[in-house]
């Protein structure tokens, strides 16, 4: 198994994007990683914590992206090199942090790294990160390449010393998850004692205490300003800054981020390199102004590529309105006037689209014919793959049980979640029980509130669902905040040991840490029936006794109630490749899809486990597939499915 | 150090299945051997929640010359490796064209829809039919069914490696692959690796791609 | 018979405000549920004909098609249906002594049903903290058990159609007219299913006016009394305008009016007050406390009633003219009522275009009961 601490100086690896984040983190020298798991991020803390202990570091699943932050910044002051990696919605729980963090500055080397997800491939929106660099004042660098995702990640260390501020390294699913040829440099060895000098003068920057008294908010606020027109300054050399292409081109395009290879290909495929300029920024907060003077000034036309928002594009127009009367009237291109779509992620195909409107030129001919044929192959040819739960997932057993306790109480309740696979639960695999999908957390806040609404009339069983997860980084408040007001929330956690979604990391609630030791856990039961609600633990599995303990709830007193449905995700390394039971159908039972049953377990049940026999019309097990859960058995009304204990 | 030469460049294959086949690392392991020959590699993947069932795809860019964009433009792709079937129609209708070559698995993983009895899976003849209309070579081979054997279906990602190395359309080897399988893999799975790659190449030695 | 599927039932019956709670639609597959009185479908099922909208009796009644399969002629109309004899009918000493609401006639029939084995199994309504509870009653004292008028539609027919499924045949079944209706629907088999076996073999059908909805019901009672300590309810016959609940120790009277908005809409579309398609039907007898009104219909009912007074567990006097011409009246003010709502709503012969009927009948005779 390869880790990133292997290889030498100026050996070529080929490493995926977040690999080579990770491997610039530790050219840099980094001690201390604190993270919280979300795609596209998560090899990057992952990585870090495979050389933990040979290379002396310090790594840590922190139960929120808030906390992370907090502990990267700890380290920080305490002279360690830190960073901590989020998805882009973790910047948004980080953001409270952030502001302060930014305000006042830090002391050793700190990178913060955004994974963005355009398109929303892994996630459940297209946020941006990139605005917080503007708003709360601090650096922005972007790789464009996996080189540059390794060297940049070095330098914004560097950077981060010398500006004594968090600096904000940018990456997107395309380059996170990609992978490309990167040319190693060396890992340093460093010895550092770690501590956090609070005497002296709080007006200095590597001393004092951290206050924002009045002041001081001030004082700072103008330091970090200061900061800002130093960054400017550096990046104007900045080698990751670079242009090719003609002195005075037809159309300037600039771009940052992988983005930058998108449109390296889309004029390579129209052949027109020698009429547009490609400037690719690596620093893109704040905008190196004299370099951008030098280039808007040599061509009249401006093409922005960029995913999600149009940051960049929004700030370099600030800039050429700023520089007019030295560079003169700009058209621009970009997502504004619709020459890029403003939704879903690039790709080099609509770059040479934008290019071929902009220029009038014509690319080369696709296999249109072709294409239109096999469209209509694939229509009947390849069905679409729906999202599913895996086979033996205990969260289709707990839906099940849920949605049909919501039903036969009979008085449209319903159920909010939150981010997970169980997020799942709002389409036909989840029995549609799920009607409210928002943030981490959220569906018990939404709980909280209905909760309160018997006096407007309000009378709709509500069920908040979460993650095992999900329930320490966000969900407590709310619960505080419920058993406080007295709402009457009924609070689901589905706690399968991990945090499944994103390659089953620890949390809290399991014995386990990120570097493999052995922690304690908390148990949430104790901490739910501590905060003050009526607390049961069940297992899904067990469909019978999950849906009277949910009806018993529904139906009952006021109050805060909490059922804990305990059962380990189908992928974690207990269960994989280990069947509890051996899973048939007795065919000469089943009543396919006849009055009766019409097929509950394949139409309705859905896992994939289950096979509807088209020749035969009847159920039968795929042997492969089933992990032998055994749930189905529960369901079949003929008791067709049989399971027996598996050898 | 001399460059081997590719006969495209960027020569733009993609590897396709559906998660869990392996498809992530069939894509480690063949862009480790190239890289090994000196070539410039770009992967891109679609992962994450794909993998609860859905279809994955590596794309690869494999040049002498300079690293490319992680995805492949669309109708522009020359090899596809598909080790599920209709993952194989997918990927040619949006990045294949009449030239493009096809290596496919015979074993069809059904989708969810097809399972609960909602859609209908295509008869792999008719697949095969489709194949020869729409690839320049295609070669239909039984990965997942010689894995099984070997006792490990996962296995059907190596054989298909193997496939690619004996078509010969890329500087792709038996010697590369124990080197890169030695570093990727724990210890212990070279043997049953090299298996899988020898049992791919020999399956294609024996079959004329159709027309 | 026109016969629909789950999608036409859940949009006609449950969710048109039609659903009476019997149970006939529940359990006989995994989609329909009754819990506390609703009847719920907890997932869609896209057969397009099924053996749920059969059982129901608020869809599409052939009244024809079942007086035809019982009768041989087409649907008459007459106030209390076909009927051989009327009776006013008592359990007799022979019998053990049980909670009975009038005079116990159907715990003695049932009795002697089970004793001589006509029935091997049968589906009663008990009760329990919870509420009217359907019981498939094995033993005479299981039967007793469940002796006592229940005021809350109960889902009794659920009973039966676990009953059917684990194989039972031969099952005797007590309920309200929309329950036997149910009951001969099933029986006319109108899917025409090869292999269909009529499982029950005695149909004792209650008298009903109108039920209450069971959660509403007890949403009443639960804020006014300890509904644990609940033993029985009695409605008395008019000038009286009461519900009385028996609780251990004392009795509780609320008033009717308090109590009316209770009762489903759907009562208010049933035209039989006796169940008219029972083998016999058992009602309260007006003025005689401690006796029943009793109708024999069938053959193999009279054969019943003469072995249990044979047996010594039944008593019976003949029905004075004067009260059976009252009994007439009252069930003919509730057909036309039922008939002329149906009418009004548009659910009776309805001939638009996906626009179903909850009841059939020759239009001369509907004019007839509608225009008395």
């Amino acid at each position: 198994m390869s880790t990133i601490d292997e290889g030498r100086s100026g050996e070529i690896r080929f490493l995926q994007g977040n690999e080579a984040i990770a491997r610039g983190a530790l050219e840099a020298g980094i001690k201390v990683a604190a993270a919280y798991p979300g795609t596209p991020s998560s090899e990057i803390p992952e990585r870090l914590a495979e050389v933990a202990a040979e290379q002396g570091l310090y790594m840590e699943w922190s139960v929120n992206e808030k906390v992370a932050l907090e502990v990267a910044a700890a380290a920080s002051l305490a002279g360690l090199r830190s960073l901590s990696a989020m998805k882009q919605v973790g910047v948004n729980v980080a953001s409270d942090f952030l502001l302060p963090l930014a305000q006042y500055g830090t002391r050793a080397g700190m990178v913060l790294v955004t994974c963005e997800d355009p398109g929303a491939l892994s996630s459940a929106n297209e946020g941006d990160s990139r605005q917080y660099a503007r708003m709360m004042e601090f650096p922005l660098v972007e790789p464009g390449d996996f080189q540059e995702a390794k060297d940049i990640t070095k330098w914004a260390f560097e950077l981060s010393e010398e500006l004594r501020n968090v600096v904000m390294v940018r990456s997107v699913t395309r380059m996170s998850h990609a992978s490309g040829n990167v040319v190693l440099g060396d890992i340093p060895k460093s010895e550092v004692v770690a501590r956090f000098n609070y005497e002296g003068s709080p007006f200095g920057q590597m001393e004092g205490v951290i206050d924002s008294a009045p002041p001081l908010a001030a004082y700072y606020h103008r330091r970090q300003q200061e900061k800002l027109k130093r960054a400017a300054e550096i990046f104007e050399d900045s080698p990751f800054n670079a242009y090719s292409g003609p002195d005075y081109p037809e159309l300037l395009i600039i771009t940052s981020s992988i983005c930058h290879l998108y449109c390296k290909e889309a004029i390579h495929v129209l052949g027109i390199s020698d009429r547009v300029g490609l400037l690719k920024l690596g620093t893109t907060w704040p905008l190196p102004a004299r370099l951008l003077e030098k280039h808007l000034g040599k061509s009249d036309r401006v093409l922005v590529v960029e995913d999600l928002l149009p940051f960049l594009e929004d700030n370099i127009k600030v800039m050429a309105a700023e520089l007019g009367q030295k560079i003169g009237f700009k058209r621009f291109y970009g997502k504004k006037d619709g020459s890029l779509p403003s939704v879903d992620e690039l790709n080099p195909d609509l770059v040479e689209a934008a290019l071929t409107k902009i220029l009038g030129v014509e690319g080369p001919a696709g296999p249109e014919e072709y294409r239109k044929q096999m469209e209509e192959v694939v229509k009947i040819g390849a069905p679409a793959r729906m999202m599913t739960f895996c086979p033996g997932c205990p969260h289709r057993a707990s839906f099940w049980s849920i949605h049909n306790a919501l039903t036969l109480d009979g008085r449209k309740g319903f159920a909010c979640g939150d981010i997970g696979c169980y997020a799942l639960g709002t389409t036909a695999v989840g029995f549609e029980t799920l009607k409210t999908v928002h943030a981490m957390g959220s569906g018990a806040g939404l709980a909280s509130g209905f909760g309160q609404f018997k006096p407007f009339g309000f009378n709709q069983p509500v069920v908040a669902v979460c993650g095992d997860s999900t329930f320490f980084h966000a969900v407590m408040p709310a619960l505080v905040n419920a058993v406080h007001l007295q709402s009457n929330i009924i609070l689901v956690i589905l706690d399968n040991g991990g945090t499944a979604m994103t390659g089953f990391q620890p949390h809290p609630g399991v014995a386990v840490k990120a570097i493999g030791k052995e922690s304690s856990a908390i148990d949430m039961a104790d901490v739910c029936r501590g905060i003050g609600a009526e607390v049961k633990v069940c297992d899904p599995f067990d469909l019978e006794q999950t849906q009277a303990n949910l009806l018993e709830m529904i139906e009952g007193e006021k109050g805060a109630k909490v059922l804990v449905l305990r059962q380990s995700c189908a992928l974690s390394p207990e269960k994989k490749h280990k069947k509890m039971f051996d899973m048939s159908v007795d065919q000469t039972l089943c009543l396919g899809d006849a009055c009766g049953c019409n097929r509950l377990c394949t139409r309705i049940f859905r896992c994939p486990g289950l096979v509807w026999d088209k020749q035969n019309k009847k159920a039968r097990i795929d042997s492969v597939l089933c992990v032998g859960c055994g749930v189905c058995a529960s369901i079949c009304p003929r008791g067709a499915i049989k399971k027996e204990e598996a050898v | 150090m001399g460059k081997t030469t590719l006969i495209q460049d960027p020569f733009n294959l993609i590897i396709t299945g559906v998660g869990g086949q392996g498809n992530v690392l069939a894509s480690k392991v063949l862009a480790n051997m190239l890289v090994n020959k000196g070539l410039q590699v770009t992967v891109g993947e679609t992962f994450g929640a794909s993998q609860r069932g859905g279809s994955v795809m590596s794309h690869m860019r494999i040049s002498g010359v300079s690293g490319w964009s992680p995805q492949i433009p669309k109708g522009r792709a020359h090899m596809i490796i598909a080790l599920e079937p209709i993952e194989a129609l997918r990927v040619l209708s949006i990045y294949g064209n009449p030239e493009t070559d096809a290596v496919v698995n015979s074993r069809p993983v059904y989708p969810v829809g097809v399972i609960s009895g909602e859609q209908e899976y295509p008869e792999l003849e008719k697949i095969s039919q489709w194949l020869e209309e729409f690839s320049r070579n295609h070669w239909i081979l039984p990965a997942t069914d010689e894995a099984v054997k070997l006792g490990a279906p996962i296995l059907g990602n190596i054989i298909l490696i193997g496939a690619l190395a004996g078509i010969g359309v890329l500087p792709v080897e038996r010697e590369g692959f124990a080197k890169v399988i030695s570093k990727i893999m724990p210890g212990g799975k070279l043997e049953i690796n090299l298996e899988a790659f020898d049992i791919g190449r020999e399956m294609v030695n024996g079959l004329h791609p159709a027309a | 018979m026109r016969v629909y599927g789950s999608k036409e039932l859940t949009a006609d019956v449950l969710g048109g405000d039609l659903c009476i709670g019997c149970g006939a639609c529940v359990e006989l597959c995994p989609y329909f549920r009754n819990h506390r009185g609703r009847t719920v479908q907890l997932f869609k099922c896209d057969l397009e004909q099924g053996r749920c909208y059969v059982a129901c009796p608020k869809a599409e009644v052939d009244l024809d098609e079942l007086s035809h399969l019982y009768w041989n002629e087409p649907y008459q109309g007459t106030p209390i249906g076909k009927y051989e004899k009327a009776f006013a009918s008592r359990a007799s000493d022979r019998m053990p002594a049980g909670r009975f609401q009038g005079g116990g006639t159907v715990s003695a029939l049932l009795f002697q049903a089970m004793k001589q084995g006509l029935i091997e199994r049968a589906v009663l309504t008990g009760q329990d903290q919870g509420g009217p509870r359907p019981i498939i009653a094995t033993t005479p004292g299981e039967i007793i058990s469940c002796a006592g008028s229940k005021f809350g539609a109960a889902p009794t027919l659920t009973a039966l159609n676990r009953a059917v499924a684990e194989g039972c045949r031969n099952l005797g079944v007590v309920g309200t007219p929309c329950q036997v209706t149910a009951i001969a629907k099933i029986r006319s088999n109108p899917m025409e299913i090869d292999d269909f076996e009529d499982a029950v073999s005695l149909v004792i059908g209650l008298f009903c006016n109108w039920a209450l909805d069971q959660r509403s019901l007890r949403a009443f009672l639960t804020t006014r009394l300890d509904i644990s300590r609940v033993k029985s309810m009695d409605i008395p016959p008019p000038p009286a305008n009461t519900l009385v609940v028996e609780l251990d120790g004392e009795t509780i009277e609320f008033p009717l009016d308090e109590i009316r908005s209770f009762i489903p809409e759907s009562c208010g579309f049933c035209p039989d007050m006796t169940s008219e398609w029972a083998d016999l039907s058992v009602g309260m007898f007006e003025g005689r406390p401690g006796w029943n009104t009793l109708l024999v219909r069938t053959e193999r009912g009279r054969e019943l009633v003469k072995s249990a007074e044979a047996a010594g567990l039944l008593k019976t006097q003949p029905m004075p003219e004067e009260n059976l011409e009252h009994l007439k009246g009252a069930a003919a003010d509730k057909k036309r009522r039922a008939f002329q709502a149906m009418d009004h709503k548009g659910i009776l012969n309805s001939c638009d275009e996906g626009v179903h009927a909850l009841m059939r009948v020759g239009q001369d005779v509907a004019n007839k009961i509608i225009r008395e």
